[in-house]
């Protein structure tokens, strides 16, 4: 098997060294954004702190100190009390279990809702994608808060009705926490409003991808349809998707805030960042720090997801790979 | 030689809003042991869909209407996917137009090469590697232990159509159908890929089907060509003799349109006026007639047969017109071009 008689020379490119695995690759590229690298910092930050939160607060959020009302910031109160003399640093660290339990279960549903209605209709195509994209048209076209108030207000009473029933029916206590018809409610619309955005994504993927060269390629080299799918089609399609979970985190949490500071989010006691924004937005001429607080921690995990998202668009991006 | 690949009335169109388009129509060819038969024409004349067709990886407004693909005397197109599959990359290889895209970007080209001899040779993962590695240092690319670790983008243009031809000769089929293999590679690039074709061609015997428009090409590598247009084979002859004495105006005027190394500089190239026509019926005219200096009224009326030449020097020279060109002068220069 020796051609050196067709060995060419002029097209060898010297390949840059050990650049073995395209995901290390990807990593060594978010770690060389110093952006992206800085917005990962408060991100687990967050994470941690929704974690292990309430070991870490110096008060419950519910405790109330009827002394040391709308406090400023102390030693004792890093962040000064609110109107009924709550610490509002142990409030912030509740919140960000609000948030992130909020940013999870809401991606995971409109991702899950969005993966398959986005399959079904880049697979199936014809009358099926029409259908998807009918659906995700005429849910886009309402207004992302208006469609979550017609929910919050159609919705729960009739669920809390309902939840009551359960508990006369079988006396499960479950039944009694109303808290539950509000995040229910929340991650309910925030998923109604996000799933079309992934369906969408999922769809035009799948259809791009399904006429890539290197799919009639594989297939002409016989290779199965699944092996085609998770081997060719499914790796290529992570990338933006990764990108727009990372971004769609964020927003859901921005999302979140906004139902709170409209009243149609979490209602108390849970703490809300954007419910504790609101409350101290009343107050912010005489006491700011109800405000300061929360609202830098909302600034700061958003422009962290957002600068995170983007770091991953460059690093997942293949075509700023080069060659 | 006996017959590796015989072609019988191919009919492929592509269903459209308004009906169809009829990309292939009636295409009948074959193909020998060892043989290299080229396909030439113009973009959209049906040359790529023919070959899709002959294994059935048409995009899905395409449907085969009608022959028969006889590989060994198997009928391809009677196949279930399940033997379909056996006979793609295993019986029939194919290499495309762009390299670029062609591999895939997520996956290193160890695993990519390996997948077909896992697939189709039943070879465990690290014999699947040893050789791949030994396939990439005969396309022509040196060290190929490592460079199967590496992704297609660290591969150049030219470097990425070696690797699918190593790819597409790995489970060494008995077809080796090349796609315009050249076109998207720089001069010097496309010689060095025909060379390493035909290297491969004799080295290993494989029939390759080299579809291009590039006429320089055709005659470098092929045994016969098949000139197409408008889904039509309108001449089939050896290579020497569709140079020498070309019969179907289509093909006259190709060949004028090839830059001469003796005639005078500073004169224009001849093109062939107009552009091919919409086939959305079946003609029942010739199809090249609205750009035809020969046209006369039958050409109008009537789609000529491929049929043997007359005074042919050689069994196997077809053209499909109702004039001896020999025998007609033009009656006006270029006189389709303005219809």
């Amino acid at each position: 098997m020796t051609t050196q008689e067709i060995t060419a020379t002029s097209d060898i490119e010297i390949a840059e060294a050990s650049r073995t695995n395209l995901w290390r690759d990807a990593v060594a590229r978010l770690a060389a954004n110093r952006l992206a690298l800085v917005a990962i910092l408060p991100i687990v930050l967050l994470f941690f702190i929704a974690a292990f939160g309430p070991y870490l607060t110096p008060y419950d959020f519910l405790a109330q100190d009827f002394t040391a009302r709308l406090a400023s910031p102390s030693s004792e109160h890093w962040l000064g009390t609110d109107e009924l003399g709550r610490d509002v640093f142990s409030r912030i660290l509740y919140g960000a279990r609000t948030a992130v339990s909020v940013g999870l279960v809401s991606t995971a549903i409109s991702l899950i809702v969005g993966l398959v209605m986005g399959s079904l209709a880049g697979y199936l195509g014809g009358r099926v994608d029409m259908l998807v994209v009918w659906l995700t048209d005429v849910t886009r076209s309402m207004p992302a808060l208006l469609l979550a108030i017609v929910i919050n207000l159609t919705l729960k009473v009739p669920l809390e009705a309902w939840m009551e029933q359960m508990y006369l029916a079988t006396k499960n206590t479950f039944f009694r926490q109303t808290m539950w018809v509000d995040l229910v409610l929340v991650f309910g619309a925030l998923a109604l409003i996000q799933w079309p955005g992934y369906a969408r994504l999922i769809r035009g993927q799948i259809l791009s991808i399904r006429s890539r060269n290197y799919v009639l390629a594989a297939r002409a080299l016989g290779m199965p349809t699944g092996r085609i799918l998770t081997r060719y089609v499914i790796p290529n399609a992570m990338g933006p998707l990764i990108v727009a979970v990372s971004a769609g985190m964020g927003g859901a949490m921005v999302l979140e805030s906004a139902f709170s500071f409209l009243g149609v989010g979490v209602q108390l006691p849970i703490p809300s960042w954007g419910k504790m924004i609101s409350d101290g937005l009343r107050m912010w001429q005489t006491h700011p720090h109800l405000l300061v607080g929360p609202a830098v921690m909302m600034a700061v995990i958003t422009v962290s997801f957002a600068w995170l998202g983007d770091g991953l668009n460059d690093a997942l991006n293949p075509r700023q790979w080069g060659g | 030689m006996s017959v590796l690949l015989d072609v019988q009335e191919l009919q492929t169109r592509f269903k459209v809003r308004k009906g169809y388009v009829y990309a292939v129509n009636g295409v009948s060819f074959t193909l020998e042991e060892g043989e290299t038969l080229a396909v030439v024409g113009e973009s959209g004349c049906g040359k790529s869909v023919t070959m899709l067709s002959l294994v059935r990886l048409l995009p899905p407004a395409a449907s085969i209407e009608n022959g028969q693909v006889l590989l060994r005397g198997e009928d391809l197109l009677q196949l279930d996917l399940r033997q379909l599959r056996d006979v793609r990359g295993g019986q029939i290889g194919m290499i495309f137009q762009d390299p670029m895209t062609s591999l895939n970007p997520f996956i290193n080209i160890g695993t990519q090469m390996a997948e077909p001899l896992i697939y189709h040779r039943g070879m465990s993962k690290s014999e699947a590697l040893a050789r791949s590695a030994e396939l990439l240092e005969m396309v022509g690319i040196p060290d190929g232990e490592a460079r199967l670790r590496e992704y297609p983008h660290q591969f150049s243009g030219g470097m990425r159509q070696r690797v699918m031809i190593a790819m597409s000769m790995s489970c060494e089929p008995a077809v080796l159908i090349a796609d315009e293999p050249t076109t998207a590679l720089d001069v010097t690039i496309q010689a060095q890929i025909v060379e390493l074709v035909k290297a491969l061609r004799d080295r290993s015997g494989v029939a390759v089907i080299w579809i291009t428009h590039d006429l320089s090409v055709v005659a470098g590598i092929a045994d016969r060509v098949i000139v197409m247009y408008a889904g039509y084979i309108v001449e089939e002859a050896p290579v020497d003799a569709l140079f020498e004495d070309p019969r179907h105006p289509y093909t006259v005027g190709l060949m004028g349109a090839l830059p001469s190394l003796e005639g005078e500089t500073g004169t224009r190239l001849t093109t062939i006026g107009g552009s091919p026509p919409d086939l959305e019926d079946l003609p029942d005219y010739c199809p090249f007639h609205t750009r035809c200096p020969y046209a006369f009224d039958r050409c109008r009326t009537e789609n000529p047969m491929l049929e043997l030449v007359a005074d042919a020097s050689d069994r196997g020279h077809r053209a499909a017109c109702w004039v001896d060109i020999r025998e007609v002068e033009v009656q006006s220069n270029g006189a389709g071009a303005s219809s």
